[in-house]
């Protein structure tokens, strides 16, 4: 039996939520060396070489890597950092 | 051309030959003068929506735009330090001779790997070229380029392995979640 739809309700669209995280991305370009962006990755986030190139080689296998996700202040903040590295990055809105 | 560290711990370039000092000297260019196609590369958008967009021209792509002119200005200070050398009894040898301070060894990854990036987008090379093997074509400006930008990819992995071979292990760290 259906209930009258509180998701119904425009006030509730979960799709526009505020809280939805912010999501860092990195893309591939073939010109960066691949010891470049893993240092980058170190340099910029602190990981160690290990979770660095881990993310280095999702770039370079699938084309892009999921590095971050948080707020949009900090977000914006990594992308810059990235983009000074000259980085391929984006932010994008978790869905 | 000899890479090793310098008495000091620099990474430092030896017995260059006439034409990769010529190379290194044009890694003092402008890319933005030089390659106007070439280096809209150099400075892409965050994605987000427009007003995200219009911020980050008006904010973030002068400061990023600065942030390369300073760098630029560091390669430049070194490369005039370059010298070449005569004298044949020297160990090294003839040729030029470039010692990079370490401190600097980000600036020159950065201002090498803009470069490579404005040249590889104005010249419309493919990953392809990019991983030929093939002998240097110095019959065309196309040739020349593409020899310019693995030759400075040789020299960002020299700096790149020096840097490795210098820093430790750090701990995992970064704000926020992982993805």
């Amino acid at each position: 039996m259906s209930q009258p739809g509180l998701l119904d309700s425009p006030e509730v669209s979960l799709s526009e939520s505020l809280d939805l995280p912010w999501l860092v991305v990195v893309h591939n370009d073939p010109v960066n060396l691949m010891s470049y962006v893993t240092m980058v990755f170190r340099r910029v986030f602190g990981w160690n070489r290990e979770r660095a190139k881990k993310h280095m080689m999702e770039v370079h296998r699938q084309g892009r890597s999921i590095v971050w996700s948080g707020g949009r202040e900090q977000a914006e903040h990594y992308v810059q950092q990235l983009h000074s590295f000259l980085l391929l990055a984006t932010m994008e809105k978790s869905s | 051309m000899i890479f090793e560290l310098s008495n000091k711990g620099n990474p430092s370039f030896s017995n260059i030959h006439p034409l990769l000092a010529g190379l290194l000297q044009a890694a003092a260019m402008d890319p933005w003068e030089r390659y106007r196609e070439g280096s809209a590369r150099l400075l892409p958008s965050p994605g987000g929506d427009e007003e995200l967009l219009l911020d980050w021209q008006e904010l973030v792509q002068p400061e990023l735009r600065h942030h390369f002119d300073l760098e630029r200005s560091l390669v430049a200070e070194d490369l005039a330090e370059m010298h070449e050398v005569h004298e044949v009894k020297q160990k090294k040898g003839e040729g030029w001779s470039l010692e990079i301070p370490m401190d600097h060894a980000d600036a020159w990854l950065t201002t090498l790997n803009a470069l490579r990036l404005a040249l590889v987008e104005e010249h419309g090379f493919t990953e392809g070229d990019l991983s030929r093997n093939d002998a240097p074509d110095f019959s065309s400006e196309r040739g020349l380029a593409l020899m310019q930008v693995n030759f400075y990819a040789f020299v960002q992995e020299c700096l790149l392995q020096t840097m490795e071979s210098t820093e430790g292990e750090e701990s995992d760290g970064g704000d926020g979640k992982e993805a």
